[in-house]
């Protein structure tokens, strides 16, 4: 019951130091048969109502109600990279999407312009969540916690109770996207939590995909393209990871062909990109692409190590040291990558109809750098207009 | 364990007990949604509220609170409205995070003055703390961009304080960042990037070009296919009206929010006129909701031909702007509305077996091209002799600078008593008409006034050996009525002996020509429909196509097979015309199709079936299979279209 003890009692820890040894503890001392006593005997009263309801709930709803449509689905984390372009690719694929969205002072307009609908709710505070899963067939997770907010409460509690209140209500299948390698870096904490949900989805008795990804090329765009093209520096480090992007709308495109595949289901899938690239050779092939020289700053991967040490020892600092994790697997010498023919196989997909990064950014400096030139030439004509 | 949270965060009975309930009696999944909505909503405002407090960096930076607006001075202000929410500045991040890291601990107690101010000094410290120990980085790099700055801001001390703010959260984010790697943490995207890989930018893959200058107006838009067809033209950055019949919230629910909605219904011209105002493209995807004859006319014929009228009427009315130079105006290539306007048009007689010696004991032939005293060209008269024809020919006179390469076809304006005539085309060198090559097609009328539509594809040389129709090269007209053969059984001594012809000409006019379609119906292949219904079902929806082929617009006719609500793009289509089809298709293909269609010059003026593949048996296939699997870019509709007949 340890397990359970430390989930309820983590709201508490939150803010403590300590909390990452628990978790870790917790996390790793995980098996199988303390997550289903969860599920199935609720130690307490007033959990034990609720619980039994939506269990029941489920056969009869099946036989009286209209069933639920194999078409709708919800999607987590909708408005971040990778959500919004499982969004776009569900509704042009006939979908009735649904997007849970945390209320926000600036709503998601652009998800509703698409077509989808939008639902308030918050993965930090379970009660929103039930509601939002009515009528829903699918769940797709890409929900990720921003970088600037503690991990924990939507990366590991948000997601134990999204995926417990999934298999109550009875959803059909649950996609869940994960980190590639998460296994073996039970140090940096995003990974460790992503590698404990994935245990915990495993054990939940759901229908279920997993997705491990690699990396996306529309972060390079921020990081390394756009410094160049205003003349910026661009702040590299000399860490011989390699990392295969990948296209988000690919993976997206992907997921959903996995989604249908019967082949696929209960199955950890990775998708890596067709090549992997080190920090080094992205940044040159932008200068080539933007036909400019980049202003590189290189950060040896041992400062960012350094600074991480640093800032763990300070409280209000966590969150900056959990950022600076993965310089622990930078400098560990990993090449995210795996060969995709098999899943090519599987998927049935075309590895040509693959975006490679070369393609992707070249792509990117042509249209920018047309629409550039359009500025300017808009600007001398109003020159002469004035 | 989920409603086990629900249970310890709420009160037995809050939010998850409503949602069961509302699981359980749904009677519809539509219906669900606002039940669903409502205890979610309603966890949203309280929710909203506290989420402002311990909101991220986003709401932080483009909405700094008063503390933030305080101590922030510059950070939060400048470069916080400047990059909007993707480019997050390191710094409030921080303290936004430190600040929440605090608020967690006393969670749920009141904010008040007193703890805000509190939080204010916890800042600053933190601030100072942080300068501190990256202080040397942040000078490193203030030293690199600090020229032009020293000019700027070297007067106020405060304008560098800010400055340098600005520089050092730069340094920090960048420097932060590289600590990630972009799968974990890639939202900061700045929305102008945004701006080219999403919404209708180049980059993103279902982006159309020209997209954004194209009204595509959607009738029955939240009919089944009409739901995904506005969701996919939204996707690819159309503007996008909705023609419904009601105003209601669920219907407003149910589509975008930029989608421009009329309000009216199809079966009433006036709404539908001004639905079609503005528009360069429809999708008509409404269909009746019930069989009932009444029903099925309104909106499956009647609705059909109002729209089509009307946009043609649109059409019209801004080729009259432009005093019939626009391209949609049809060229006039003969009208006949006075006794002088018969001028140039010769009567002709002939046989096909010149030398038998029989058509001379024949009865005869007999023929006159007139104008009556009704005001009508009539061309009249008898060919009983075996072999025989009678024709009208003229030699085109077209308005200078007009060729009729720009055209897609004639358009006759016809009255009668219903015979089929030949349309010949004699093309090649003016000088030398025995080197001009014949070509025909056949076109018939109906008793009464019609208008028939002869498109230049449909003519086929005279002589087989010759190339196919070249429209430019045209130089005469001919309209030539030739009797069928009579079969012996045939009673042939009824009042309308096939014989004897009336032909009333109104005008003869040349179609333009358009690369694109203006008009997709989505009609019914027929199968899936209960088969004592299918009869009126199908006669409604046939006699809608033919007001939409006659229409004169640049028509696509889909007839899917029974539809399926399933995702789309997962099995391969079979595009076929006659009647053969017989499986499912899922309502996400047919609105790919329609989609498709919009652009594509192969899908113009064409009607036909679509279904999923089936699995032939030996010896039976019958079908021109054009299989897609969906992947990036895929035009499966040119190829599979492109061998399919037009204007059938």
């Amino acid at each position: 019951m340890a397990s359970s003890t430390s989930l309820a009692a983590l709201p508490s820890q939150l803010a403590s130091p300590a909390r990452r040894a628990a978790l870790s503890r917790s996390a790793t001392a995980r098996p199988r048969h303390h997550h289903h006593p969860l599920l199935r005997e609720p130690p307490k009263g007033c959990r034990l109502v609720v619980t039994c309801n939506a269990q029941t709930a489920v056969p009869t709803s099946i036989a009286q109600g209209t069933p639920v449509r194999p078409t709708s689905i919800l999607v987590v984390g909708a408005t971040g990279t990778l959500g919004r372009q499982v969004v776009r690719r569900a509704l042009d694929e006939g979908y009735d999407v649904r997007c849970l969205v945390r209320p926000r002072p600036a709503p998601a307009d652009f998800l509703r312009d698409w077509g989808a609908t939008v639902v308030n709710a918050d993965l930090s505070k379970p009660e929103t969540i039930p509601a939002t899963l009515v009528g829903i067939h699918t769940v797709i997770d890409c929900a990720t916690g921003r970088p600037e907010e503690p991990i924990r409460t939507v990366d590991w509690e948000g997601k134990v109770a999204l995926i417990q209140c999934a298999k109550a209500m009875g959803i059909q299948k649950y996609v869940f996207y994960s980190i590639h390698n998460c296994d073996k870096h039970p140090e940096v904490p995003l990974m460790e939590i992503k590698h404990c949900t994935e245990k915990f989805i495993q054990d939940a008795g759901l229908d279920y995909l997993i997705i491990r990804l690699c990396g996306f090329m529309q972060g390079l765009i921020g990081q390394y393209a756009v410094p160049i093209l205003e003349e910026k520096s661009v702040w590299g480090t000399d860490a011989p990871t390699r990392i295969a992007y990948m296209d988000t709308q690919d993976v997206a495109r992907l997921t959903f062909i996995a989604m249908r595949n019967e082949k696929a289901s209960k199955k950890l899938l990775t998708f890596a990109g067709p090549r992997a690239w080190t920090t080094q050779e992205v940044i040159t092939l932008c200068e080539r692409l933007a036909g400019q020289d980049a202003n590189v700053t290189t950060v040896p991967v041992a400062v960012l190590r350094f600074t991480r040490q640093l800032t763990r020892f300070f409280q209000w600092t966590n969150d900056v040291a959990d950022r600076l994790a993965f310089s622990e697997v930078l400098s560990s010498d990993t090449i995210f990558s795996v060969p995709m023919n098999d899943t090519y196989q599987l998927l049935g997909v075309d590895s040509k109809d693959i975006l490679t990064l070369e393609k992707y950014l070249q792509d990117y400096f042509t249209n920018i750098l047309k629409k550039l030139k359009d500025l300017k030439a808009q600007s001398k004509q109003t020159d002469i207009f004035f | 364990m989920a409603a086990a949270i629900v249970a310890a965060r709420a009160p037995p009975g809050g939010g998850g007990a409503a949602a069961v309930i509302a699981y359980h009696h749904c009677a519809s999944p539509s219906r669900a949604l606002p039940l669903a909505a409502g205890p979610s909503a309603g966890g949203g405002v309280v929710v909203g509220r506290r989420y402002h407090h311990h909101g991220g960096a986003c709401c932080f930076a483009a909405k700094p609170t008063q503390v933030a607006a305080e101590v922030d001075q510059g950070g939060a202000a400048e470069p916080g409205v400047a990059s909007a929410n993707a480019a997050v500045e390191a710094k409030p991040r921080k303290k936004a995070r430190s600040r929440r890291g605090r608020k967690g601990k006393r969670s749920s107690s009141s904010e008040t003055r007193t703890t805000a101010v509190l939080e204010e000094e916890e800042e600053v410290e933190v601030k100072e703390k942080k300068t501190e120990e990256d202080g040397e980085e942040g000078k490193r790099k203030e030293k690199a961009a600090g020229l032009d700055l020293d000019e700027v801001m070297a007067v106020s001390p405060v304008g560098l304080g800010r400055r340098s703010r600005q520089i050092f959260d730069e340094v920090w984010r960048k420097f932060s960042r590289l600590g990630q790697m972009s799968s974990a943490s890639s939202t900061a995207l700045a929305e102008e990037e945004q701006a080219v890989l999403i919404r209708g930018g180049p980059m993103c893959e279902f982006t159309v070009p020209g997209a954004q200058d194209t009204t595509v107006l959607v009738v029955g838009a939240t009919s089944r296919i009409g739901r995904i067809v506005v969701r996919k033209l939204m996707l690819r950055g159309y503007n996008v009206k909705a023609l419904v019949r009601r105003n209601d919230a669920e219907v407003i629910d149910m589509l975008p929010r930029s989608v421009d909605i009329v309000v009216g219904d199809v079966g009433d011209p006036s709404t539908v006129k001004s639905a079609v105002s503005g528009c360069s493209k429809i999708i008509y995807c409404a269909t009746a909701r019930s069989t009932i004859t009444g029903d099925l006319n309104r909106v499956d014929n009647q609705g059909v031909r109002n729209v089509s009228k009307a946009f043609q009427d649109y059409y019209n009315e801004l080729a009259q702007l432009r005093a019939g130079k626009s391209s949609k105006s049809k060229l006039l290539i003969a009208k006949f509305k006075s006794p002088k306007s018969l001028n140039g048009w010769e009567v002709d007689q002939g046989s096909y077996f010149p030398n038998t010696f029989a058509s001379r004991f024949d009865e005869g032939i007999d023929a006159s091209f007139d104008f009556s005293e009704a005001g009508q060209a009539v061309l009249s008269g008898f060919v009983f002799t075996r072999g025989g024809y009678v024709e009208i020919s003229k030699r085109l006179s077209l308005p200078l600078g007009s060729t009729l390469d720009r055209y897609d076809g004639l358009l006759f304006s016809v009255g009668g008593n219903g015979r089929s005539y030949v349309v010949i085309l004699e093309t090649g060198p003016l000088a030398d008409t025995s080197q001009s090559k014949k070509y025909f097609a056949r076109m018939t009328t109906k008793v009464g006034f019609c208008r028939v539509r002869v498109p230049f594809s449909a003519f086929r040389p005279v002589n087989p050996q010759d190339p196919p129709l070249d429209p430019f090269l045209v130089h005469t007209l001919t309209i030539r009525f030739e009797p069928k053969r009579q079969r012996p059984g045939d009673g042939s001594q009824s009042a309308t002996d096939p014989r004897n012809f009336e032909l009333i000409l109104e005008y003869i006019k040349a179609l333009p020509t358009g690369q694109e379609t203006d008009f997709i119906l989505v009609s019914c292949s027929g199968s899936g429909i209960e088969p004592n219904r299918r009869e009126q079902v199908l006669k409604a929806k046939k006699a809608g196509e033919d007001a939409l082929r006659r229409s004169g617009l640049g028509y696509t006719i889909v007839r899917p097979g029974p539809l399926q609500e399933e995702p789309g793009g997962q099995r391969a289509l079979i595009f076929d015309q006659g009647n053969r089809i017989s499986q499912g298709i899922s309502c996400a293909d047919v609105a790919d199709i329609c989609v498709k269609a919009l652009h594509d010059s192969t899908a113009r003026n064409k009607s036909f079936d679509v279904c999923y593949e089936y699995v032939a048996e030996q010896g039976n296939e019958l079908y021109e299979l054009v299989a897609h699997l969906p992947d990036k870019a895929n035009n499966y509709l040119t190829p599979a279209l492109s061998v399919l007949e037009k204007n059938t």
